[in-house]
Formats: C-alpha cells, sequence, structure tokens
C-alpha cells in the first residue's frame, strides 16, 4: 500500500501561528495563499529543517517528528528523513556539474553515478550532465533540482514556489513533466504557490493557506464553485462579491434582497437562516447583457437588472465591464466576440441577466461579513481532510 | 646569500602555515556560523595581533612561553629562544588574516545550499566537506596565502622570543636585520629581493583568486563531455 503523509502541527512565530492538519496520499496537493501564510514553513517543518512546537508529522507508520504531551518525542534530522525537497531559485551546488549534482544524495560510486545518470535522462538533461548550473537556462536548473530531488528516493517530494521565476511556456512544460512524473512514480507531491493558474495547471486537490491555518481543502473544482466562507473567496480573488439579505428559501432558490432588487440564488450547501444578511459571489463571465430588442431566451429571462457600464477594459483572453448596478460596482468578462452588435460605449444604460446557478451564496458569512478578525474559534472549522 | 636563514625561514614558514590553516580554519567555521553573546569581544581580539605593536605581542609570548607560565610548568613546553618559537610567533601574527579572510568566505555560503544538502541526506561534516569548503575555497586560499606571508615576514616579536642565533634561529628577516646592521649590503640587497618577490607572488595570487572567474566557454565543454556522459550510461 502506498503510505501517506499526515500533518498536524502547530508552531508559534512572532508574527503568526501555524496550525496545520491535512494529509496527502500519492496525488498532488497544492497549497494555495498569498505571501507569509506559512506554506513554505509546512514544507519546512515536513523535511526537517524547521522544528514545530508540537505535533505529528508522519509518513505510513514512520514518524518523522511528533511531540506531544505523554508521547516519547520524535525529530528525525533532515537527513535521516530524505524529503525530496524542490526548492523556489533550486539551490543547485554551483561549483558540481548537473551529474554531481543528482548524484550528490547517492554517493560516489559509479552505480551512483548511473542511477544519477539516469534520473537526468529521466528529466531530458542527459546531454547537459557535465555542465555547471550556471551554463544551464532556469528551466534546465529546475529539472536538474528536480532529478535531484528523485535521487533520494523519497516517496515524498516537495516544491516550493519552485517555478515560480520561470517563463510561462516552460513552466507548463515543467507542469505537465511534473504530472507526469507523479503518475509514473505514485508520488506524494505536495506543490506551494501563490499562483492560481500554477494550481489548475498541476493539481487536482488545494489547500486554501491563510495566516497560517488551512481555510478549506479539497478538490480544485469544488473549492473554487462552493468557497467555505468569505476569506477562501477573497483569497481565490473572486469578483463580485456582494453582499444581501436573504428574504425567502424555496426547493430550488434561494431570495435575496440586494439593493432592495429581489434576486435568485443557487441553494447553497448549508442553508441560510431567513432574514440573514449574506454574501455571494457572482463570476464576471457569468454575467449577461440583454439586447433590448430581441425577446430574451429561458436562460436569460432571470435576475434582470438595470447598470450603466462605468469602464470597459481590454484583457489578455476576455474584455472587462465594469458596470453600476444601484451603488455597487459588478465586474463582467466575455470573450471579445461577444456583444458586437450592443453599443457597449462608457454611460451607456444596460440591462443585466445573472443566471440563479450563477448566484453562489458563500457559507457562514452572516457571522463573519462585517468583522472578518473578530472570529477565531471558526477558523479551523473547514480544515476538515477529505479523502 | 645567507642560506641558513633562509632555509629556517622557511621551515618557520610552512610549519606556522599548517598551524594557521589547523587553528584558523575551525575558529572561522565556528565564528561564520553561530552568533553568541560577546562575539564581537572574540573578534577583536583575535583581529589584535593585527594593529599591537611587535614588541608588545613579542613580550606577550615572551610571558607566555617564559619561566612561570603555564605552558611552561605544567606542560614542559620550553621552546623560548629556540626556532620553534618563531613559529609561535608567526602563527600570531599570521591567524587573523587567515580567519578574517575565510570567515568572510564562509559567511558568504548560502545557507540554502547547505539546507538542500540537509534535505538531500548529507551529514553535517560531509556538508562542511563537500558544500561550505569547496564554495568558500578561494577566500579560504587567499586568507592561507596573505597569513603564510605574514608569518615569512614575521619579524619584532620573533626578535624578542628567539634571541639572535645565527644558524639556529635567525630568520631572514632578522638576517637582513642584522646584514644592515653590519653593513653587509650586498647580502642584505639580496635578501631584500628574495623577500620582496616572495611577497609579491603571494599578493599577486591572492588578486588573481578574489577576480570573478569567467564562466568557460559553454558549447565548447559539452561537446567533449557529452562522449563522456554516453561512455557513462554504457
Amino acid at each position: 500500500m502506498q503510505p501517506r503523509l499526515f500533518v498536524d502541527i502547530r508552531r508559534r512565530f512572532d508574527h503568526l501561528t501555524l496550525r496545520m492538519q491535512f494529509q496527502v496520499e500519492a496525488e498532488i496537493l497544492v497549497l494555495f495563499g498569498p505571501s507569509g501564510a506559512g506554506k513554505t514553513q509546512t514544507l519546512q517543518a515536513i523535511a526537517g529543517l524547521m522544528t514545530p512546537d508540537e505535533g505529528i508529522i508522519s509518513l505510513g507508520d514512520t514518524a518523522l517528528f511528533r511531540r506531544r504531551l505523554g508521547e516519547t518525542p520524535i525529530n528525525l534530522p533532515p537527513r535521516r528523513r530524505r524529503i525530496g525537497y524542490v526548492f523556489q531559485h533550486y539551490a543547485l551546488f554551483p561549483h558540481m556539474t548537473a551529474l554531481e549534482n543528482v548524484a550528490f544524495p547517492l554517493g560516489n560510486s559509479a552505480q551512483a553515478r548511473r542511477r544519477a545518470h539516469e534520473l537526468l535522462d529521466r528529466m531530458h538533461l542527459a546531454h547537459l550532465a557535465q555542465r555547471k548550473p550556471h551554463e544551464l537556462s532556469g528551466g534546465q536548473q529546475q529539472r536538474v533540482a528536480i532529478a535531484r530531488a528523485l535521487a533520494t528516493d523519497s516517496p515524498v517530494i516537495l516544491f516550493d514556489e519552485s517555478f515560480s521565476a520561470l517563463d510561462q511556456p516552460v513552466r507548463d512544460q515543467l507542469h505537465a513533466d511534473l504530472r507526469a512524473l507523479q503518475a509514473e512514480r505514485g508520488l506524494i507531491v505536495i506543490y506551494v504557490t501563490h499562483n492560481l493558474d500554477d494550481a489548475f495547471a498541476v493539481g487536482r486537490r488545494i489547500a486554501i493557506v491563510r495566516e497560517g491555518q488551512i481555510e478549506q481543502i479539497g478538490p480544485l473544482a469544488e473549492v473554487c464553485r462552493y468557497p467555505a466562507n468569505v476569506r477562501v473567496a477573497r483569497v481565490l480573488g473572486m469578483a463580485n462579491l456582494i453582499t444581501a439579505r436573504v428574504i425567502g428559501i424555496d426547493l430550488d432558490r434561494v431570495w435575496l434582497d440586494w439593493q432592495g432588487w429581489r434576486i435568485a440564488a443557487a441553494l447553497p450547501p448549508q442553508l441560510p437562516a431567513l432574514g440573514a444578511t449574506v454574501t455571494a459571489f457572482i463570476r464576471p463571465e457569468e454575467i449577461w447583457l440583454v439586447y433590448p430588442d430581441r425577446p430574451l431566451t429561458r436562460f436569460a429571462d432571470h435576475n434582470l437588472l438595470p447598470g450603466r457600464i462605468v469602464e470597459w477594459r481590454p484583457g489578455r483572453r476576455l474584455f472587462q465591464l465594469h458596470v453600476a448596478v444601484g451603488g455597487v460596482m459588478l465586474e463582467m468578462a466575455h470573450p471579445y466576440t461577444a456583444y458586437t452588435d450592443l453599443d457597449t460605449a462608457v454611460g451607456n444604460e444596460v440591462q443585466l441577466s445573472i443566471h440563479p446557478e450563477s448566484v453562489v451564496i458563500v457559507p457562514e458569512t452572516s457571522q463573519t461579513t462585517h468583522d472578518l478578525r473578530s472570529h477565531p474559534s471558526d477558523h479551523i472549522r473547514h480544515a476538515g481532510i477529505s479523502g | 646569500m645567507n642560506w641558513p636563514a633562509l632555509w629556517l625561514s622557511l621551515q618557520v614558514t610552512v610549519l606556522a602555515t599548517f598551524f594557521i590553516v589547523v587553528i584558523g580554519l575551525p575558529i572561522a567555521l565556528f565564528l561564520a556560523r553561530t552568533a553568541f553573546p560577546g562575539r564581537i569581544v572574540v573578534e577583536t581580539l583575535l583581529m589584535l595581533p593585527l594593529i599591537l605593536p611587535p614588541s608588545v605581542i613579542g613580550y606577550y609570548l615572551l610571558l607566555a612561553l617564559g619561566r612561570g607560565s603555564p605552558l611552561v610548568e605544567w606542560f614542559q613546553i620550553r621552546i623560548l629562544f629556540s626556532w620553534p618559537a618563531a613559529v609561535v610567533a608567526a602563527v600570531v601574527v599570521g591567524l587573523p588574516l587567515m580567519i578574517q579572510s575565510s570567515k568572510a568566505a564562509l559567511a558568504n555560503v548560502d545557507p540554502r545550499l547547505e539546507q538542500a544538502a540537509r534535505t538531500l541526506g548529507a551529514g553535517e561534516l560531509r556538508i562542511i566537506v563537500r558544500i561550505t569548503l569547496p564554495l568558500a575555497r578561494r577566500g579560504i586560499v587567499a586568507g592561507i596565502v596573505l597569513g603564510g606571508a605574514r608569518a615569512l615576514g614575521e619579524f619584532g616579536a620573533t626578535l624578542m622570543v628567539t634571541g639572535n642565533i645565527p644558524g639556529r634561529t635567525q630568520t631572514l628577516p632578522i638576517a637582513i636585520y642584522d646584514a644592515v646592521q653590519a653593513q653587509r649590503y650586498a647580502d642584505a640587497n639580496l635578501m631584500v629581493l628574495v623577500m620582496t618577490a616572495v611577497a609579491f607572488v603571494g599578493l599577486w595570487w591572492v588578486r588573481q583568486l578574489e577576480r570573478p572567474r569567467p564562466a568557460p566557454a559553454a558549447t565548447q565543454i559539452t561537446r567533449q563531455e557529452e562522449t563522456d556522459a554516453t561512455a557513462l550510461v554504457r
């Protein structure tokens, strides 16, 4: 059976208290969150480069670290944990060739060199084996670093913002390689990033880390569709977070009073109380413009709202419209080919349509909307372990 | 030319350099990595021989090696007024240069590389030998050369602790002094020339070491080493 990595640690820093609890199987878990949230410290704790105040870290049946009341403490030094660690700036040994770098964890025997060469070959770098790091490109250096981490023969490899300094095409390639490598070897991979695109490129499961804690952990699509709370929605950069009051609950709809408009929202997994103030978000891509001269389709005949275009902004793939609805600015994003027949000049009055399924109520917002920091007790509630 | 003096100076220098490395490197390593209270005091004390007048150092050494000192009374180390005392003097004055230069180089080694080595299964000793020392080697070699050169040129303290016994404790710098005193200028000229040449070569070498090395032409290397690599795989 594949071992699993189990982490349950606490550590107090000056500026942050790290309280991490999760487990990873043979998969890629993305630790996502803003800089300074404690992602790197978590990896360091697993690798043995940082010692938590208390908790347990185990790989299969082996405890790498254990410090709990009433139990014999265990704290294996990094060299006995041999957790593969791929650093942000590669941390290749500059005075050694690529081959020597990869052979470093293997020793000096001829067999070690042969094995190192196999690993370089696996990373498509056999022809550069004798180069020093400074003679390699960033992407090549990172491949050497991955080969070197593989050489430890650890079932666990940690990536600490490892690809963030690389160009997008190189990064895409490395992401593809990483997915293949993980599947091929059944590796336990933790991938730390603060870039959501990177998260989608490698991971199936994501943990949202904020201020030293996991706010939510689960499949990527699910976390993005149903953020566990407003903090997660904010960390994920959700646009169009609106605050509204619950005025009715149907079998398939929640009715909200938003700035005096009655709008329909999707039923959330966790039902809000009648009369409660909730936060919901609407994806910019899911707000439609209504053609005034055409009949409404069944799909567009919902949540019709009047608005005024305030800004038109070109984007990389979509263009953005900022539309004032009452006193709130909504952000829309659509392909450049959309609404070409419509005059979307700034200042124009338009009508918006939002499908109820696109209005997603974020759970537990009634108590956290006004003061996010006043309820430390509900921090860990969503940090359940899935899988 | 005073051959016995030259020979003795070489002997003293080689031995002193050996001790400078053996004593200086661990101290530099410790100072580069460990923060402790009073560290600045220790560092200042270690640098002191650089600026103290040689006569002061000589006087301290006389106290340390003379009658009544623990070294003599307890350990029976009686080297005053014999050539090993010159080695001691040379070590004392050469050590600060070695420590200063190698400490700076060692502190410059990126700690993340040492962290990386730890995750790759290396113990602390292996990290020092394979990562830290090689990466700091230029500063260390510079320290050895500077310390050795200083040892070779040591005059004042040596004069006080070895006496000036031609053929037995007379080193080259002292022989030069002697020659000038006796107005044997031809002798002095030659010896001065030798000393200057040695100092020049030493400093020139250090400058070479401190100069950043140009990156070797990558393409040229690859072709040859690609064949090596394929040979390995086979």
